[in-house]
């Protein structure tokens, strides 16, 4: 087990590395709200989670993963090129000319469900996807990441309100709760908080964990494919944006950006530093 | 299919096919009428009511498309084209996935609700965005042929259905196909009225009159946009002299698309848009559609007489 946990901790080590030279080859990319999605994708990947084949993207029983805050998407690129969806020198490429994809969510992209940028969308095209499952009643589920901030989107509780009612338990929400948005802490701009009970109260089953814990995240995803409840569940992962490189965290309007120059060496020294120190 | 509203025709048709389609799935904002509660009693897993959320309405339609479903989102056009654009910008027209969007009461279909419910600005808004065709229908027969053609699994684009609330006059015979998007319904004279949904029967109704008076005039009903450039501009030529005609804002609307055609491709021929001006805005006007088109100078009178003038 501790094995497995040390093992997901590597990767999450590489991901955020290749993540961060992605975006600074780019000059352009949302690095802290990558850093703070990267274990949790990591746990759904690489923790034995998500069911699907890299070499048939399109595989009809995979479970559907629809990255909501499709903000983070240079760490989904940075897995689908390590887990060899497509090449990954594509993400030498990332966000630049003659580059195949960019900052944030594209369709067409071979391992990818939906396109998004826009908040507040993806999580209602994963309850259209679990209903549909659910209709031809097929085994697989559906997984979406939000990010706190797009819960102030109306429309993720028209979302929120429908799959309680209609029970959709096929379907699972994680929110990356890092208690940031762009410009502030998001209980200084309009308090998100209870955000447990509010889910709770839609008719969801409510977790709570650490996101950066890998004990923590899979305890929490190891068992939803043998749960009974008949409600949705959505995981609340609390989390720090820019999580592994110190001066960019919590830093508030450190968003959509790369580092740069000596910034960029900064962060690639405190991420190792990181890395080694936790280690 | 006299008597019956355009949207009970449309739904009559769907109710048919999903009976024998499994995968056929209507997702309603609250939104109801009499064939839809027949569909609802004898479908009911293939009916889903999400309550007066529009903007969950689309969304929830995408992701059951990328199911395989075949999936008809629908309330009343305003909102169902408005209060959720944005999702149709992202899902149907970035993403491409395909899905039927079904708006009643286009114009002043809801006549007496006021300008919340008025659709004047939805032909200009729907047709900006690319891989969304406009079904602007004009009767019954024409709302069967495109709830049919919605039902299609090999359907690769979204349509919005634009429903009359009122309109029950049938033009068409039974059986027509409507696959290239315009219909020339009277082809006499040098001038051609082109027109749209609801304001089909109105440009009928003055080339009729006169008609009586010894004037013949062409009249178009251009019922899909983007419009066929080849199929309009090899039927428009016959003519030297288009009036549009539409419940609408001429901001955007069909006679801004049938200027797009004619100075994308060259061709001179003069053209007077009626429509809704800017100037009068929106309004509190009360007594029934005529009424409130002769506010904006657009009921079949003024228009006979501003028409009247132009073709001496």
């Amino acid at each position: 087990m501790t094995h497995i946990l040390d093992g997901l901790k590597e990767k999450a080590f590489q991901i955020r590395k290749e993540m961060l030279e992605m975006c600074i080859k780019a000059g352009t990319g949302h690095v802290t709200s990558s850093l703070s999605s990267i274990d949790i994708l990591v746990a759904l990947y690489y923790g034995g989670i998500l069911r699907f084949d890299p070499g048939k993207p399109e595989w009809e029983e995979r479970d559907r993963f629809l990255l909501s805050h499709a903000q983070v998407s240079p760490a989904l690129y940075a897995i689908l090129g390590d887990l060899g969806f497509f090449d990954k020198t594509e993400n030498d490429r990332f966000a630049q000319k003659n580059g195949k994809f960019g900052v944030h969510l594209q369709s067409d992209v071979p391992g990818v469900e939906i396109t998004a940028g826009s908040l507040g969308q993806g999580f209602g095209i994963a309850a259209g996807v679990a209903l549909g499952a659910r209709m031809s009643r097929e085994q697989y589920l559906v997984f979406t990441l939000l990010g706190d901030g797009e819960c102030y989107e109306g429309s993720v509780w028209e979302t929120a309100m429908f799959a309680g009612h209609y029970r959709l338990n096929n379907l699972v929400a994680i929110i990356d709760r890092n208690y940031m948005c762009v410009t502030d802490f998001t209980e200084n701009i309009v308090s998100l908080e209870p955000l447990d009970e509010r889910w709770r109260s839609f008719g969801w089953n409510v977790a709570h964990i650490n996101g950066h814990c890998f004990e923590s995240l899979m305890n929490a995803l190891r068992p939803v494919r043998s749960r009974r409840s008949t409600q949705p569940l959505v995981i609340i992962a609390d989390t720090v944006k820019g999580k592994g490189v110190e001066s960019i965290s919590n830093v508030p309007l450190w968003h959509g950006m790369a580092p740069k120059g000596a910034t960029a060496d900064q962060c690639r020294r405190e991420l190792e530093r990181r890395y080694r120190d936790e280690k | 299919m006299k008597n019956s509203t355009q949207r009970d025709i449309f739904w009559d048709k769907v109710y048919a096919f999903a009976q024998k389609d499994p995968d056929i799935v209507i997702v309603s904002a609250d939104m109801g009428a009499p064939a839809l509660d027949r569909f609802r009693r004898d479908m009911p897993t293939q009916f889903v009511n999400v309550g007066i959320a529009e903007q969950n309405a689309i969304m929830l339609a995408t992701g059951l498309a990328l199911t395989g479903k075949t999936v008809f989102a629908y309330a009343i056009a305003p909102f169902i084209t408005l209060r959720c654009l944005e999702q149709i910008r992202v899902e149907n027209a970035i993403m491409k996935t395909a899905i039927t969007i079904v708006g009643v009461g286009p114009g002043f279909g809801y006549d007496d609700s006021g300008p919340t419910h008025h659709m004047i600005e939805d032909i200009a808004i729907m047709r900006s965005m690319p891989h969304i065709r406009i079904d602007s229908i004009s009767d019954g027969v024409m709302a069967a042929f495109f709830a049919e053609q919605s039902c299609s699994k090999s359907k690769t684009a979204t349509n919005y259905v634009r429903l009359d609330r009122l309109d029950k006059a049938i033009i068409y015979p039974n059986g027509t196909d409507f696959f290239t998007g315009i219909e020339l319904l009277r082809d006499k004279g040098d001038t051609c009225l082109v027109s749209t949904g609801s304001m089909t029967h109105t440009a009928l109704s003055i080339a009729d009159s006169l008609a009586k008076k010894g004037i013949h005039v062409g009249v178009m009903d251009l019922y899909n946009m983007p419009i066929k450039e080849q199929k309009f501009l090899d039927k428009i030529r016959l003519f030297s002299q288009i009036i549009t005609i539409e419940e609408h804002f001429l901001a955007g609307g069909l006679g801004s698309a049938v200027l797009e055609v004619l100075n994308n491709s060259g061709v001179n021929i003069p053209v007077h848009r009626m429509g809704i001006t800017m100037d009068k805005g929106y309004c509190y006007q009360y007594g029934g559609r005529e009424a409130i088109r002769r506010y904006y100078g657009i009921d079949k009178a003024s228009l006979l007489k501003k028409i009247t003038g132009l073709v001496r």
